[in-house]
């Protein structure tokens, strides 16, 4: 079977879409069932991929990416159109039916959680097979579409990179002064459109924390415009001297910094799933992640780590408190069960399935 | 018969299966299944099965559930009964298949392993199970034909998990409440929730005659096994039998329904189904056959007084017959525990619970009920109305806006002539079987909804339930003949969603199995072959037995099942907080609708509207 893949993020993207879709595609690849994928992003630079996969250049333009989509599925005959973002669904579906071609439509967070447009609605509802990486984004979807529940199916993202508990690198222990430090983690964006993801609710919650654990500090990496406010917040609540805005740091630094840390913590309200959890927790750390998104879904239901109300104040100071003080065991081997073999197998059983 | 449940992790992210839940789930039933319980989980720890068991066939140890096969590869638990089961085991056993219990359980283990999946073309009878193929990793599921045993389902994209009831599933703590706006429109659209929706979004139900598959991946689509309107349509192309066979059919059905090791009763009313059918009992050879019927302190020596003359019945058939009166305070008494034996909310089953404790209480495990005759032998007035309404509204409703502008016009003014507020709907809707059937079988129609739904609930459900495009689904493959349509469309729809669903619950709830000879895929194979004319049926079947029913019965005005409810529902406490309009006389239906819609939290922003009026 030949696939046409009409993505944003194309494969060689380091943000969490380019990264779900270099494992999703190269997952397919690996099938015996798929002969070839031509790949379509909008942005992003090109990967080193598998050699059934056909990468082209990215097309920024929304009317030259959908005229090259048209004159791809004209041209390519595909029996697969693999759509990679909700917004392009209307496209991809039209190709899809114009083509006879199977319609796989891929969701990953927000953009799936409110009813969308009437077009977006009715081209999620004529999907074969729509993959979602976490129940709570399924569950949403679920609700203000009428599509066969059956043919929605959860695909997490997968745990790859080689993150493993590893010794405090000495260097960096000095660059952010964490010596004699209990440290709070958090990686991810710092992003006004993202404010969500919890940031100020930690800062909000370490006066009371510091009351109990003199010596933490929280160290957050990442960058994005909602750093100053988040660094406006830390002047208010008069703990300046505990927070570290690390900025962003390599990719070949990322499993480092988690080994600086004594609890990851991210109460996100609004996480597709939550990658970096999975991240932290196979570096050997404490999880403290919120229990009404997708990192339910990245925290197994508790198993990963500890979930709490990410809006309540009360529930995050007391996880901090109590993962800080050792109250928390680490279970760096049950993020194992996100392992890209047990993903590519799964992809494949969804190819057999739903797309065949 | 008995509660089932089950739980498969089958997703590689999910976390094993939580015992504790299967068996807050499997305790839920207790009351399906009060004589034993048992449990089943794999290795490692991807699969858990529960059962509830009420023994009636086999009652040793060896009809325990759930029961695996010899080399573990197979592990069933079933909700049901299976009539052929001494054919289908001495069928198996001809092919080597080695037996050890007397149990019809066990049946289905090696029919499975014989035919897999096509196994359900094989079993007579009611049932709901699932069967873990340990092998293949694949958990199979099947409900009957009818739809007489319920089998509810809930895949959250990691795990799968089903059961007997919603509300068992519910109180396993791991599936969500959000609630279903099609389930609650479908609610006041029916009087109860058609399947596949229930009151939550999480839950469906396995459709009537349909299998559903677990793999790795999840739960597929169901699949359709079974469907009346092809029995219907294939009937009339084969050549018709004559009445003589009838009697044979329905014999045929009635002894294959007394199979079982404990007494079987029968609930008995002064109408011709539940009359005939106790008197093919006694030519069927039941000894001694408990009779029960309901009677009512207001209706006595009224036309709706049902136990004079079932009493009569009764002595022609020499049962030992037990006539059990229900007082208001006792129905006063009972309200709380029927609405929460209530599983999902119905306008119907309040009389079936009665006659159920009733049965229960004279120390019966199993009853026979008429339930069914109606949509066999057409009794409803929807056999003579449907093709009327089709045939003469099929042009009018065919205008462009004539419809829907004659019913804008009308509703006003219905209640002031004193119309059902339907009449203004005739147009719009009456010129085709699925419009008419609402019309006729609706409890509220879709522009009144707004008296008991926010907006919001009633614009979503309305969109993702497609009540004409539900009911016209289930006539896709009827023949043109309007007695096999309407049947059709009671059969699937009013029997199915309501009558034995009601059925289910009232009578699990007092550890009551109800069987239903004339709910039986073997007779209405039979019966759609011959050809009766219209009352010709009823007759028939009248005079089935070799003691024919009196002329009185069959003489005797159609009445329905009728109670006292609607009084005792207006001066009930409960009735207090069912807000109505100052203006509104609505009937006791839409009464009892709004208090258990109510208790099921389907209205609760159209209530607190109400109320403040």
């Amino acid at each position: 079977m030949h696939m046409l893949a009409l993505l944003t993020d194309g494969l060689g993207g380091e943000g969490g879409i380019g990264r779900y879709n270099r494992h999703l595609l190269s997952a397919l690849a690996h099938s015996n069932s798929i002969a070839g994928i031509t790949v379509l992003p909008r942005f992003a630079a090109q990967a080193d991929v598998d050699g059934k996969i056909d990468h082209l250049a990215p097309s920024s333009g929304r009317l030259a990416w959908c005229l090259r989509a048209l004159r791809l599925a004209l041209t390519s005959r595909p029996d697969i159109i693999f759509c990679g973002h909700i917004y392009a669904a209307p496209l991809a579906a039209a190709l899809a039916q114009a083509r006879s071609a199977k319609l796989w439509l891929q969701v990953h967070g927000i953009e799936a959680w409110e009813r969308p447009r009437r077009p977006i609605i009715d081209a999620v509802e004529r999907a074969d097979l729509v993959t979602s990486v976490s129940r709570y984004t399924r569950r949403r979807l679920l609700e203000w579409s009428n599509v066969d529940p059956a043919s929605v199916r959860v695909l997490p993202n997968t745990l790859t990179g080689g993150y493993a508990p590893r010794p405090r690198r000495p260097d960096l222990v000095a660059r952010w002064g964490l010596e004699g430090k209990k440290t709070i983690l958090t990686v991810g964006r710092l992003a006004s459109g993202e404010r969500y993801k919890g940031h100020d609710r930690i800062i909000a919650a370490l006066p009371a924390v510091a009351a109990r654990v003199p010596s933490v500090v929280y160290l957050v990496v990442g960058s994005g415009d909602d750093m100053e406010r988040l660094r406006q917040l830390s002047l208010d609540v008069n703990i300046c001297d505990r927070v570290i805005f690390a900025g962003q740091v390599p990719q070949d630094e990322l499993a480092d910094h988690f080994a600086l840390a004594d609890v990851f913590a991210m109460p996100s309200a609004g996480e597709g799933f939550g990658i970096v959890f999975l991240e932290a927790a196979a570096c050997g750390l404490p999880i403290i992640g919120g229990d009404r998104d997708g990192s339910v879904d990245a925290l197994a239901d508790g198993r990963i780590g500890r979930l709490v109300d990410p809006l309540s104040q009360e529930q995050i100071v007391a996880a901090l408190i109590a993962a800080l003080n050792g109250g928390q065991k680490p279970f760096p081997e049950a993020a194992q069960r996100f392992a890209f073999q047990n993903f590519a197998s799964h992809v494949d059983a969804l190819l057999q399935n739903f797309v065949r | 018969m008995c509660g089932v449940n089950g739980i498969y992790a089958y997703h590689y992210a999910a976390n094993p299966v939580d015992r504790a839940e299967l068996f807050r789930t499997r305790d839920h039933m207790a009351a399906r299944g009060p004589d034993a319980s048992g449990e089943y989980f794999s290795q490692e720890g991807r699969v858990g099965l529960g059962h509830r068991r009420l023994s009636i066939i086999d009652l040793s140890e060896n009809g325990a559930q759930p029961m695996a096969s010899r080399d573990g590869r197979f592990v069933v638990t079933f909700n049901g009964e299976i009539y052929n089961y001494r054919e289908l085991r001495a069928a198996l056993e001809h092919k080597g298949f080695v037996f050890h219990s007397q149990s019809d359980t066990e049946i289905l283990l090696h029919l499975y392993a014989d035919k897999g999946e096509a196994m359900v073309h094989e079993l007579r009878g009611m049932f709901a199970f699932a069967i873990w193929d340990a092998a293949r990793g694949v958990m199979f599921l099947a409900r009957d034909p009818y739809g007489i045993k319920p089998l509810y389902y809930s895949d959250d994209g990691w795990t799968f998990r089903f059961g007997s009831q919603v509300k068992a599933l519910l109180a396993g703590g791991a599936i969500s409440r959000d609630p279903d706006s099609a389930g609650a429109v479908g609610f006041y659209l029916f009087g109860s929730v058609p399947e596949p929706f229930t009151t939550c979004r999480s839950i469906r139900a396995l459709p009537a005659g349909a299998t559903l598959l677990v793999d790795c991946t999840g739960a597929k689509a169901p699949q359709r096994y079974y469907s009346i309107a092809e029995v219907y349509r294939d009937a009339l192309s084969t050549p018709r039998k004559n009445t003589d066979d009838l009697r044979i059919a329905l014999l045929d059905s009635v002894r294959s329904h007394l199979v079982a090791d404990v007494p079987v009763g029968a609930f008995l009313s002064s109408g011709i189904d539940s009359g005939a059918l106790v008197g093919l009992m006694r030519d069927a050879g039941a000894p001694n056959i408990q009779t029960v019927t309901i009677g009512f302190e207001e209706f006595r020596g009224k036309l709706e007084d049902e136990t004079s003359l079932a009493a009569e019945v009764a002595r022609l058939y020499e049962t030992r017959h037990t006539t059990r009166f229900v007082s208001r305070a006792e129905f006063e008494a009972d309200l709380p525990r029927i609405l929460d034996a209530m599983d999902q909310p119905t306008i119907d089953g309040v009389n079936t619970w009665f006659v159920s404790k009733a049965a229960r209480e004279l120390g019966l495990k199993v009853a026979i009920s008429g339930l069914g005759g109606d949509e066999l032998f057409g009794g409803y007035p929807s056999f003579r109305d449907l093709p009327r309404w089709a045939q003469a509204f099929s042009l009018p409703s065919r205008i462009p806006f004539l419809g829907l502008g004659t019913r804008k016009l009308l509703a006003p003014l219905t209640g002031f002539f004193g119309l059902s507020p339907k009449a203004a709907g005739m147009l719009e809707y009456g010129g085709s079987y699925a419009g008419a059937y609402l019309l006729r079988r609706g409890l509220y129609m879709p522009w009144e909804l707004e008296a008991v739904l926010d907006r919001e609930t009633i614009v979503q459900g309305l969109r993702r339930l497609a009540p004409l495009r539900l009911i016209d689904a289930e006539l896709r493959s009827a023949p043109s003949n309007p007695f096999a349509r309407v049947a059709t469309l009671e059969s699937t729809l009013y029997m199915r969603n309501q009558l034995l669903r009601d059925t289910d619950w009232a009578s699990m709830a007092h550890s009551l199995e109800v069987r239903t000879p004339l709910a039986d895929r073997t007779l209405l194979a039979r019966l759609s072959r011959i050809k009766l004319n219209e009352n010709e049926g009823k007759v028939a079947l009248a005079s089935a037995p070799s003691r024919p029913l009196p002329e009185a019965i069959i003489d005797r005005p159609k009445t329905g099942f009728t109670t006292p409810i609607d009084g005792w529902l207006r001066s009930s406490p409960s009735f207090r907080h069912v807000p109505i309009r100052a203006a509104e006389t609505p009937q006791w239906a839409r009464i009892w609708s709004r208090m258990v819609g109510a208790e099921a939290s389907l209205n609760r922003h159209a209530l607190e509207n109400l109320a403040t009026l």
